[in-house]
């Protein structure tokens, strides 16, 4: 059996899958104590179950989001070299941070030593401040990670953790690599905390099976192995209901998933049953990084969004949440309002629903009906309107090839998907205003602990080989080493591969025939006087978001 | 968060699917290192810094300036048509408002393709920036503009282009031609009989540092547009002057280029030259990027700069003060020794035109008519060593009757010659007919 657990703003999503079916499910709404949320949702889940019964168990949490978000990060020294480009200054984060001398230059070359004298004051000023948990990064240390492991070793042992630029992504972005280094450092204890907290819980309930975190780019990734990339486990919730769209639906063809919420309504788009992903990666509160995530778009209307009219006339929806729908106590009218006084939708008081609604169409001389049907199509135009920028945005990308330009592949949606709770109340709409197939499947209430529960473990490599310089740099994995000239593509695909499987066990992915695809593949003759001098391989290749084999599309 | 003072649209084309030749400088390679620098600094992530996605040119865009022959499918691959086409993505960018400046960072570069194009000349083929300016006078009403070309070859091609434009002031600053491609643009050459003065040639000697080309654009070029007081100003953006660059001799920085940019302001750059693919071009077109949006480019430097910089010589300091008290004169002081340009008279020249990387030879007989109130009409028979011999006829946007006429005469007799084919292209009208 495996356990999905989603962690939402408002409610917390609990799901028991048992032979690819789901067996049982919770919903209860999330405190302020995390934790206990936890606890709570694990035994109104598991009240059936016997201990040891778990073959998994996968988490979506706010841990990490609602600490930077609240500014609870640990006091983190930065050390940061950079060389020519943007002032350094500009990327400060947290109360140490030291830019110290040294460059290196695109293809990794050093131009300029790094400054070992700089990189020590900086640390013992560090250190005096009280501060032990340290992070490095410098310009195109993708390229060539020494000076990275430099600082850390000139830094000293004074420090508990160290976290360094290169490790956390390959992606070329020096103010997000600074930046995604620095909360995987400023994480790492509150990360290890709840971690520690949570396996103890598991431990009481006698649950002993592999243990995963959902990430935002709809991947999992082992909790014991998640200590070191604490800011990975960020803001997973709309992966989450991406993963369950996948799992309950497939999504067939090029697919808008619409996730309806409470106060916001989560989209992205999913290609024969790939979701896509953000060119760079997720932004966490003020942070930029270079965290892989999943391309979605969230939206301030749900269900329970405010209602009003304005002097002309016209319908609003949100994006404030004033409270409960009026049906179930709530101060002003929403949209799940209008869904009870057409009986579309039978929970709390139809008549202080359809009270609110006469109300609201008053000044516009509409009756309840006419008001609330209003209002759900003017929550699914909004919807929609949003949804097509959203799509306009990915198609307005740009692209630097001559065949890309020519193949000109936009995206164009065949059909919609809606999960989130008023799923079956807005499917209809949603049809209407965007003009194309509306659907929402079986268990659309909790797709997102099915996604989170049935999400396999995703990784990702870059790598850079450079034939001038002699060197094959794969930073995410550790992996620098020379090479001849006559390293090429089928050595490149051949080292990457194994360096992803390697990376793919360390966090959890345990089956055979992990499926690798490759995103990105360059070739570059480097070519200096006329003459041939090189080649310039970039390769891209990962796991992508997908389902866990047994799991049968519906549950 | 980091914000720009000035939103600036970036347009980027490396086409890493094209070259002229495996080994030529212009190959896939050429902005590899200028995307990697431009993605490692976070440029695209800075508030106000708008990446645009290209879209290739039309036929269209190309007939409203150019003669292809034989035709545009002959001498326009796709790398062309994208590489303009991201020009007008630019300017549609500028002109609607969206962003205060805009740089296309596109390849293959043009400034060297003439009005009549045959072949690839100087590893250009159709001129970018002259098809962005028709398309911007005929979508946006726009008249007066100003290029400043600062690569480092003559920009022979955009001056052929507006040679008898008075509407367009073309400055180009460059290595002096006596040592190097294309060996033209001397400052003799300002301008046909109805456009005299409003082709400006810099030519700068060897080795000409970061002093003198701010020098020059304090002294002369700013002083020159604010007479002129264009609507908008195009630099061509050759970054060719660069220390390191090397197929040409000049001693220009980074930093250099970045002053020159912030201070110059153009409404839209357009990447020409510049082949130090490694040491400069990631540099100069960071700062220039920088300088746009109106960021601090203080800490822009080649890592080798305090090797390998030197600054500018004392006698080439002198020379360059010299040559700018020569043109002030001749540009700013009306004391340009014009031609007689007498209503109606037409004036005939001819001329050899060498196409370097195509091989081509050409022999073209231009005649213009002397119009005191639109740029004259426009005549071009050109022959090529391709048994190309064709007549083609241009009536300019706001032809005047007495020019219209002339040019409509000039090419109904053309169409009974013995041409291979005869060219029309009448602004006025807005019609391209070619038999």
């Amino acid at each position: 059996m495996i356990l999905g657990l989603d962690v939402g703003g408002t409610q917390t999503d609990a799901v028991l899958i048992d032979a690819g079916r789901i067996a049982a499910a919770a919903k209860i709404p999330t405190s302020r104590d995390l934790l206990a949320t936890l606890r709570t949702a694990l035994e109104a889940v598991l009240s059936d179950v016997a201990p040891g019964g778990l073959e998994r168990m996968a988490f979506s949490t706010t841990m990490t989001i609602n600490a930077i978000v609240e500014d609870r990060l640990d006091p983190t020294g930065m050390i940061v070299s950079s060389g020519p480009g943007m002032d350094p200054a500009w990327f400060s984060v947290g109360p140490s941070y030291h830019v110290v001398e040294g460059c290196l230059d695109h293809q990794g070359f050093e131009a300029k030593p790094l400054d070992r004298t700089g990189v020590q004051n900086a640390a013992s000023r560090i250190i005096k401040e009280g501060i032990r948990i340290l992070g490095v990064v410098s310009k195109f240390s993708v390229r060539n990670p020494l000076h990275e492991l430099q600082a850390a070793k000139w830094a000293g042992d004074a420090f508990s953790h160290v976290a360094m630029g290169h490790r956390v992504s390959g992606t070329l972005n020096f103010p997000r690599r600074i930046a995604t280094t620095y909360l995987n450092a400023a994480l790492y204890r509150t990360h290890k905390n709840f971690s520690d907290a949570l396996v103890q819980i598991l431990k009481e309930k006698g649950l002993n099976g592999p243990r995963y975190l959902l990430k935002p780019d709809g991947g999992t990734m082992d909790l014991d192995k998640s200590i070191q990339w604490p800011a990975r486990t960020a803001q997973s919730g709309p992966a989450a209901s991406v993963m369950g769209a996948l799992a309950l639906d497939g999504c067939k063809g090029e697919t808008l998933v619409l996730d309806v919420g409470g106060t916001t309504t989560d989209m992205a788009v999913v290609m024969d049953g790939t979701p896509l992903l953000k060119p760079l990666g997720i932004r966490l509160g003020p942070y930029r990084t270079l965290i892989r995530s999943l391309l979605t778009h969230s939206m301030g209307i749900g269900g329970d969004s405010e209602v009003r009219m304005d002097p002309k006339g016209n319908l609003r929806i949100g994006p404030i949440r004033k409270g409960k729908p009026v049906a179930l106590g709530g101060p002003a009218p929403t949209p799940t309002d209008a869904m009870i006084a057409l009986d579309l939708l039978t929970v709390g008081h139809r008549n202080a629903a359809a009270a609110a609604m006469e109300r609201l169409g008053a000044p516009a001389g509409w009756d309840a009906a006419t008001t609330a049907e209003r209002t759900l199509q003017t929550m699914a135009e909004a919807i929609a309107a949003s949804a097509k920028a959203f799509i306009y945005n990915i198609n307005s990308r740009p692209v630097y090839t001559i065949h890309e330009v020519l193949a000109d592949r936009r995206i164009k949606p065949g059909s919609v998907l809606v999960i989130g709770g008023p799923a079956p109340q807005i499917a209809g709409y949603m049809e209407k205003a965007l003009g194309l197939p509306s659907r929402f499947p079986r268990h659309y209430g909790v797709a997102n602990a099915v996604g989170a529960a049935v999400a396999r473990v995703t990784s990702e490599i870059t790598l850079q080989a450079d034939t001038q310089r002699g060197s094959v740099v794969i930073p995410e994995a550790d992996v620098e080493q020379a090479i001849d000239q006559d390293f090429d593509m089928e050595q490149a695909i051949a080292l990457g591969r194994t360096a992803l499987c390697r990376q793919a066990a360390e966090i959890g992915a345990h089956e055979n025939g992990l499926e690798i695809c490759i995103t990105e593949k360059q070739m570059f003759a480097m070519i200096r006087g006329y003459a041939r001098t090189g080649r310039n391989i970039r390769l891209r290749m990962g796991i992508m978001p997908g389902l866990i084999p047994g799991w049968e599309i519906g549950g | 968060m980091l914000r720009a003072s000035r939103r600036t649209g970036l347009v980027f084309f490396p086409a890493f699917d094209w070259a002229i030749s495996p080994t030529h400088p212009e190959r896939e390679e050429r902005l590899l290192y200028t995307q990697d620098q431009v993605l490692e600094e976070g440029l695209l992530d800075v508030d106000g810094i708008i990446e645009y996605r290209v879209r290739p040119a039309a036929f269209e865009d190309i007939q409203r300036v150019h003669f292809c022959v034989p035709d545009e499918e002959s001498v326009a691959t796709e790398s062309h048509l994208i590489a303009a086409g991201g020009c007008l993505v630019a300017a549609d960018a500028v002109l609607r408002g969206e962003v205060k400046s805009a740089f296309a960072l596109v390849r293959p570069p043009g400034h060297h393709a003439m009005r009549v194009v045959h072949g690839n000349r100087g590893f250009c083929n159709i001129n970018n920036e002259a098809i962005m300016i028709e398309y911007i006078r005929e979508q946006y009403g726009i008249r007066r503009v100003a290029i400043v070309d600062t690569d480092c070859h003559h920009g022979d091609g955009s001056q052929d282009i507006y040679w008898h434009d008075p509407d367009t002031l073309f400055i180009s600053i460059h290595q002096d031609g006596r040592t190097l491609y294309p060996g033209s643009g001397f400052p003799r050459e300002f301008g046909g009989p109805n456009a005299q003065g409003m082709t400006v040639n810099i030519p700068l000697p060897p080795q000409t540092g970061e002093e003198g080309f701010l020098y020059v654009l304090e002294e002369l070029i700013m002083p020159l547009l604010e007479k002129f007081e264009p609507e908008i100003v195009i630099n061509s953006a050759g970054q060719d002057n660069h220390f390191n660059d090397p197929i040409t001799n000049m001693n220009f920085s980074a930093r250099g280029y970045a002053a020159l940019n912030a201070r110059l302001k153009p409404d839209i750059a357009v990447l020409e030259g510049g082949y130090a693919l490694e040491n400069a071009l990631p540099y100069v077109n960071v700062g220039i990027i920088m300088a746009m949006a109106g960021l601090d480019t203080s800490f822009v430097k080649e890592p080798n700069y305090e090797r390998d910089y030197r600054p500018q010589r004392d006698d080439i300091t002198q020379y360059i003060k010299d040559l700018v008290v020569r043109l002030r004169d001749m540009f700013l002081e009306g004391h340009l020794e014009k031609a007689a340009c007498k209503e109606g008279l037409v004036i005939e020249r001819s001329r050899d035109i060498y196409y370097d990387t195509d091989h081509i030879h050409e022999r073209q007989h231009e005649k213009i008519r002397c119009c005191n109130t639109c740029s004259g009409a426009l005549s071009i028979a050109s022959t090529s060593n391709r048994g190309q011999h064709i007549l083609a006829v241009l009536i300019p946007l706001g032809a005047c009757k007495e020019c219209r006429k002339t040019g409509l005469a000039w090419f109904e007799k053309a169409i009974r010659g013995a041409y291979t084919h005869v060219y029309l292209l009448d602004r006025v009208r807005g019609v391209y007919e070619r038999t």
